[in-house]
């Protein structure tokens, strides 16, 4: 059956978690070529380098009735008085679901950048941006 | 084995010079003593960038084969890849071989690729 995937269809889980108020999120993979062209060819050539992947997110900063906060949650992995270790990487999983079936792409992150904030007329929200390390864990897109 | 048979990436060549000295008197002229009529001391710098591990460590095998900078040797044709001008014009010139002049650096890339540096000098 055909299938226009939107924004209802995303969900963002960080830890197992899925986020509450998650109001976009981005993911982008990329590879690095390394150039073999050697003297005598006209045309460049190229072999596969490392992949790369990282992207952001959006949270609104919100309190579900239970206290919880996923935008604050995430904000911490940052802007925390202790610093930052190699094991405080985060298990992310970004989702677009179709009925029963999540389609996702799993990955292994550290939150390098955060930024929040408040302004007269809008909702206060937090910005994420994650730099993934090692290879994807899952990917069933 | 000889040297390896791989295109480089990119190729520097100095001519090198001919053999004399220069002696200047006091009333500014000169006097120049040539020792030999051979033109000596080229230079050749060869990148290979990004290459298979398999043939970097042919250049390691190359340059134990001759003892470092020891022993001379000549050069594949493949070393003028991209090179459409005399072949003589580039290479030893006569009477000459190649030495190394520095032990060849690999630098590795990613697994299983690598980049090469070698550098070579002309002598006698």
């Amino acid at each position: 059956m055909a299938k226009v995937y939107t924004g209802r269809d995303g969900r963002l889980l960080l830890d197992g978690i899925e986020q509450i108020k998650v109001t976009n999120w981005q993911l982008t993979g990329s590879l690095e070529m390394l150039e073999t062209t050697s003297l005598g060819e006209s045309q460049r050539t190229y072999t596969p380098g490392v992949q790369e992947f990282n992207g952001s997110a959006t949270l609104l900063y919100y309190n579900d009735g239970t206290g919880r906060n996923d935008a604050a949650t995430a904000l911490k992995k940052v802007l925390r008085v202790s610093g930052i270790s190699g094991g405080d990487t985060v298990d992310m999983r970004l989702r677009l679901v179709e009925g029963s079936t999540d389609h996702d792409v799993r990955l292994t992150t550290y939150i390098t950048s955060v930024s929040f904030g408040a302004s007269v007329g809008e909702v206060s929200s937090a910005q994420i941006s994650f730099q993934g390390t090692g290879a994807l864990t899952e990917v069933t897109i | 084995m000889a040297f390896p048979s791989i295109a480089p990436t990119s190729r520097s060549f100095d001519a090198g010079s001919y053999p004399f000295k220069t002696f200047t008197a006091q009333n500014g002229s000169e006097v120049r003593i040539l020792y030999g009529d051979k033109r000596t001391g080229m230079t050749l710098d060869l990148a290979y960038n990004n290459i298979a591990d398999t043939d970097a460590d042919d250049f390691i095998a190359h340059y134990d084969e001759t003892k470092g900078g020891f022993t001379s040797f000549t050069l594949p044709a493949a070393f003028r890849t991209g090179w459409s001008g005399n072949t003589a014009a580039i290479d030893a010139a006569t009477g000459n071989q190649w030495r190394y002049s520095d032990p060849p650096t690999i630098t590795s890339v990613r697994p299983g690729i690598s980049s090469v540096t070698v550098k070579l000098v002309g002598v006698l």
